[in-house]
């Protein structure tokens, strides 16, 4: 343990605010836009900035059934938090932030917080493409998801496709998409068309303990359980052909998503440190109304410490899902050589949902180096950014928004006005509404195994109780949110999918 | 140990949260553990054939708790086994020692990312001690 043992009589943070907190009511909120809400600065005293909240008028209510509104009142109080805490409009409840929260931190004053990225670091969305129509790949839809599941592991605890020793782990978490390109693993295409080019700089393998390398060396390149999947789906829909070109999407075209983040390297890298910064809290003299937003300033040991291990974590799972991306073309290939004349596959394009990282933005006319934590969000970086891919760079970024198990997902484009109203993020999903244990409660797994059968989807999974949990009744509507995040301009529609295969652990 | 309230599961929209009580910390603590235990697998279909000594030190009684449940979470994790009875005869809001039996599953339930600090807290009750565990699935 690194704990240190502290004399007993320390006062715990957060306990007196808590106590005497107000909580923001409906009213308390003031709609800016047709689609946002604005809770100003004075409602409580311990917050820096207004809290935002994006939705239209049904989902805005949702955040008083949860504890989103509170969540995100906390995570406006974060010293260094510039112009507002967000959630877009596929908030829930979550823990520290709220899921779909959005903050931009002073690197200079301000703090990095474990909390505002999740146990499930880059957790994110890969997107690849095929030169395949829906009516080619339907005869051996059962035998290509078959071939799927074999070659890419699921479920609690499943070993990956690739066994590393301890030294090639540190390279691989140091280089990320870089060390699977090194290892014949990944293509240069898949490289460019992955956020950040798949390797966040920064990360410092000695900041991450033996245990969390213990648990990742066996799981490069595999799905884990829970809301992850490997999807195959026929793109339905194309809202903007100019833009969906540029991403080499098209109608009827059969592509792949793969859904997953850091395995237990990721997690066991939050959980240390939200452990380890409890101290660094009371160090640094940090008021929290809640011990799950434990923080450290960014310019401190223990800040720049959690920086390089989360960066660690984020180039793990780039690394995971290029893995996985290898599978997918084997099992495409095992399957369909052959059969149709195309069965490779290219990739459109990789994104992280629970990141923190630093960016400029503007604030108040000045460019300014902030530290955005997005924790279930997007970014989605408009036309003109430097960092695209150069057949991105004049339309935006693809955002990759999966829609509920058995339900519709989006590619979305980044906007500029996103980079105006929420520092260049987006919607990263559904978002949840029902528990996981009212879902098991109240849905029957094998009843929506039929039913997702009977709309003609193939489905694959470990358990029935894993699938009912993740049943589209326990998720909002993605069609509704993406409706909000199109409709306030944060990101505008390219292409809707609809799933033909749904691989779960 | 049984016989009485041992944990009782409230809604959380995204994640699994449990109410926990006990006379004391260390009957918290079991219960804890036996809570989430409940979620991983049915307890009743695990043969205890492992056994571990824990001993753990923190800063505090709520990090003291979230070491806790996380050793086990870990433990289960390398050895592929589910965790389901706890002796505690040492604890202290900063220190514990524990002896803990389990075995494998067949039929895993939830998967449990992490135990997470969220509203955390652990209160003194007329009974003893009460808390709420959220944990991150």
């Amino acid at each position: 343990m690194t704990q240190r043992r502290k004399q007993r009589q320390k006062p715990r943070q957060g306990q007196e605010q808590r106590e005497t907190q107000k909580t923001a009511q409906k009213q308390d909120f003031r709609r800016v836009d047709k689609y946002i809400w604005e809770l100003p600065a004075d409602f409580r005293d311990d917050m820096r900035v207004p809290a935002r909240l994006f939705g239209d008028a049904e989902l805005f209510d949702a955040a008083f059934r949860d504890r989103t509104a509170i969540q995100l009142t906390n995570t406006a109080t974060l010293p260094g938090i510039v112009k507002y805490a967000l959630a877009m409009p596929d908030f829930h409840q979550g823990y520290g932030f709220p899921i779909g929260g959005v903050a931009a931190i002073r690197r200079d004053t301000g703090v990095i917080s474990p909390g505002g990225v999740g146990y499930d670091i880059n957790c994110g969305v890969r997107l690849l493409g095929t030169y395949l129509e829906q009516e080619e790949v339907a005869p051996y839809l059962e035998d290509l998801t078959a071939a799927l599941y074999r070659a890419c592991p699921s479920g609690v605890g499943g070993k990956g496709r690739v066994q590393v020793s301890e030294r090639e782990l540190d390279e691989l978490v140091t280089q990320g998409a870089r060390w699977a390109l090194n290892k014949g693993l990944a293509r240069q295409e898949d490289v460019i068309h992955t956020e950040e080019q798949g390797c966040l700089s920064g990360a410092d393998p000695s900041k991450v303990s033996a245990r969390a390398k213990e648990r990742g060396r066996p799981q490069v390149g595999s799905l884990g359980a829970g809301n992850h999947f490997l999807e195959i789906d026929v793109v339905e829909e194309i809202y903007d052909p100019e833009v969906a070109d540029a991403f080499g999407l098209w109608e009827n075209q059969i592509v792949v998503q793969i859904h997953c983040g850091s395995r237990g390297f990721g997690h066991q890298v939050c959980d240390d440190y939200v452990k380890q910064l409890q101290s660094a809290v009371h160090k640094y003299k940090i008021q929290l109304p809640d011990r799950e937003l434990v923080c450290a300033p960014i310019d401190s040991p223990e800040g720049r410490a959690y920086y390089g291990a989360m960066a660690s974590a984020v180039n793990y799972a780039f690394v995971n899902r290029q893995v996985l991306a290898m599978g997918v073309r084997e099992a495409f290939e095992q399957v369909l050589a052959g059969r149709v004349q195309e069965f490779d596959l290219f990739q459109v394009y990789d994104v992280a949902h629970n990141i923190a990282k630093f960016e400029e933005h503007e604030v108040d006319g000045q460019r300014m180096r902030l530290c955005v934590h997005r924790k279930g969000a997007t970014r989605a970086f408009g036309p003109g950014y430097q960092g695209l891919p150069p057949n991105h760079r004049d339309v935006g970024q693809p955002v990759l928004v999966p829609g509920s198990m058995g339900t519709a997902s989006y590619v979305l484009v980044g906007t500029n006005k996103a980079m105006e109203l929420t520092f260049g993020s987006t919607c990263h999903g559904a978002g949840r509404t029902m528990s996981r244990s009212k879902a098991r409660r109240e849905i029957w797994g094998s009843d929506l195994r039929n039913e997702l059968e009977q709309q003609g989807i193939v489905v694959r999974a470990g358990s029935n109780k894993g699938l009912a949990e993740e049943a589209p009744a326990a998720y909002k509507d993605v069609s509704r949110v993406v409706e909000v995040v199109h409709g306030v301009g944060i990101a505008r529609k390219v292409a809707r999918l609809r799933p033909l295969a749904v691989i779960k652990g | 140990m049984s016989g009485h309230f041992r944990f009782e599961e409230i809604e959380h929209t995204a994640d699994i949260a449990i109410r926990v009580r006990g006379r004391d910390l260390a009957e918290l603590f079991a219960n804890a553990a036996y809570g989430m235990a409940c979620q991983l697998a049915d307890p009743g279909a695990v043969d205890q054939t492992v056994e571990h000594v824990i001993e753990l030190d923190a800063y505090d009684a709520e990090t003291l708790l979230v070491s806790w449940l996380g050793e086990l979470l870990y433990l289960g994790e390398r050895e592929e086994c589910v965790f389901t009875d706890f002796e505690l005869p040492q604890v202290t809001p900063t220190r514990l020692r524990a002896i803990v039996r389990g075995g494998p599953v067949e039929k895993h339930g939830a998967h449990i990312k992490a135990v997470t600090f969220s509203e955390l807290e652990i209160v003194r009750t007329d009974a003893g001690y009460e808390t709420t565990v959220v944990f991150d699935v």
